[in-house]
């Protein structure tokens, strides 16, 4: 007993060190990218304020670039409102597909590219109508990742770059579907897999949303094919994309809430749960 | 008291630089920098070891929680922490780690000072990226941002040890 307690003596630092350790690295191997997003969600609810300020003195740099950002875009819609306008008068019919989602302008408050997990926080949380599932685009449209858990201001989406991240995508025009995800890599670079060998895939051709994941609307831009290849097995094609959102420069974005998503969801878990 | 209050300082000004600046640097995936191991760097050479272990815990599980990265920061802060006392007596000698002062330039010598420096960084570094990579493949790429980071933070971490070391603080 009396040497028990004097190597305890002599090496309890050594013993807490050991200790300490075992239950970090259990938090740690346990944690998800879910786990990961729910800690820094409740952080900004203390932090969120003075990351905002530091982001606006930094976001005024980068004023006049944004500034021409949201100009071409504003030209884009102008042209498919006229298109729309036109669409009236000859009595066609408007995609219903198109008044399916909400759209939400908010701020990016802080974010990051170069971890293997990179999330987005952005100024909008639980007061502001956000919820989980809810798409993010750039302000020019452009797939950036999607809403993973949110306080009352504040709000953490999973980033395309984060190691955890897929989602379905096709060529533009195309029918065959894949999957998109990040191998922690280039931050400009994704990869895309398990496209068919029958999709019609060329260098340069747009890689877009596919719809069917319940985050982003159908045919959002992701990307363009920078090369590509048969895998070894001969019946899917993987391909290099060159990322079309510019995460190293996103102050702003653009939020979608799929209005029925709730709905089609609690079918689809309904159809699950009967065994179908 | 006045020494409270120099640590408390180093302690707000490290962690709030790595959660508000150094970890929304977007300048380059490889590049990493991790300035908040400067506190436990700068705790006085003399410290016990369970006052550097106890330190290294607290820094990393506010890193932790500001980083959201849920156990990581304290895995390598602690790794760091309790290696801080071989790696100052083999540096420095123990008996002049028993004569105490501010780990700096002019305490330790130029050589030992830069010595301490990048193994006490190289290790932070390699048990954080390393337990990061576990979820990742590509070896060549996350040795690149390992060797990057490293080289950034012991950079980073020199200009904060020379900012904060008083200069009539030799003991």
């Amino acid at each position: 007993m009396y040497r028990l307690l004097e190597f305890i003596r002599r090496s309890y630092v050594t013993l807490l060190f050991v200790v300490f350790e075992i239950i970090a690295i259990g938090i740690y191997s346990r944690s998800t990218y879910y786990t990961q997003a729910t800690i820094l969600a409740r952080a900004n609810a203390l932090t969120g304020g003075l990351a905002g300020t530091i982001t606006d003195i930094g976001g005024y740099f980068s004023l006049a670039s944004e500034n021409r950002a949201l100009t071409a875009r504003v030209a884009e819609l102008e042209q498919r409102l006229s298109y729309y306008g036109g669409l009236v008068d000859t009595t066609a019919t408007i995609d219903i597909a198109e008044l399916q989602y909400e759209f939400m302008q908010a701020r990016v408050v802080s974010s990051s590219i170069n971890r293997a997990r990179n999330f987005i926080t952005i100024n909008k949380g639980l007061r502001d109508g956000v919820m989980s599932g809810m798409a993010v685009l750039s302000p020019s449209g452009e797939a950036v990742g999607y809403i993973l858990d949110c306080s009352e201001r504040y709000s953490v989406a999973i980033s395309i770059l984060n190691t955890s991240f897929r989602t379905g995508c096709k060529i533009k025009g195309d029918g065959y579907s894949g999957s998109i995800e990040w191998n922690g890599g280039s931050p400009y670079e994704v990869t895309m897999r398990e496209l068919s060998k029958y999709a019609q895939i060329e260098v340069g051709a747009e890689v877009v949303t596919t719809g069917v994941s319940h985050y982003f609307p159908s045919d959002k831009l992701i990307g363009r094919v920078e090369s590509f290849e048969l895998d070894e097995s001969k019946t899917y094609y993987n391909a290099k994309v060159r990322l079309a959102a510019d995460f190293s420069n996103l102050h702003n974005v653009i939020l979608v809430k799929y209005i029925d998503r709730e709905e089609v969801m609690g079918l689809e878990h309904g159809a699950q749960s009967r065994g179908y | 008291m006045h020494r409270a209050g120099y640590y408390i300082l180093l302690f707000a000004v490290t962690s709030l630089l790595q959660i508000f600046f150094f970890n929304n640097l977007s300048l380059w995936s490889c590049f990493a920098p991790m300035v908040y191991p400067a506190f436990v760097l700068m705790l006085p050479l003399n410290a016990s070891s369970i006052v550097v272990l106890l330190s290294g815990l607290v820094m990393g599980v506010v890193m932790d929680w500001g980083m959201g990265t849920a156990g990581l920061n304290t895995i390598a802060m602690l790794a760091t922490a309790y290696q801080r006392r071989p790696v100052l007596n083999l540096t420095l000698g123990a008996e002049v780690v028993r004569d105490g002062g501010i780990p700096s330039m002019s305490r330790m010598g130029q050589h030992q000072f830069v010595q301490y420096l990048i193994i006490m960084m190289v290790l932070h570094c390699v048990a954080f990226f390393g337990f990061e990579a576990f979820t990742t493949s590509y070896f060549w790429y996350q040795f690149l941002r390992l060797v990057v980071s490293t080289l950034a933070s012991i950079l980073f971490v020199w200009l904060i040890m020379s900012l904060f070391t008083p200069k009539h603080a030799s003991r």
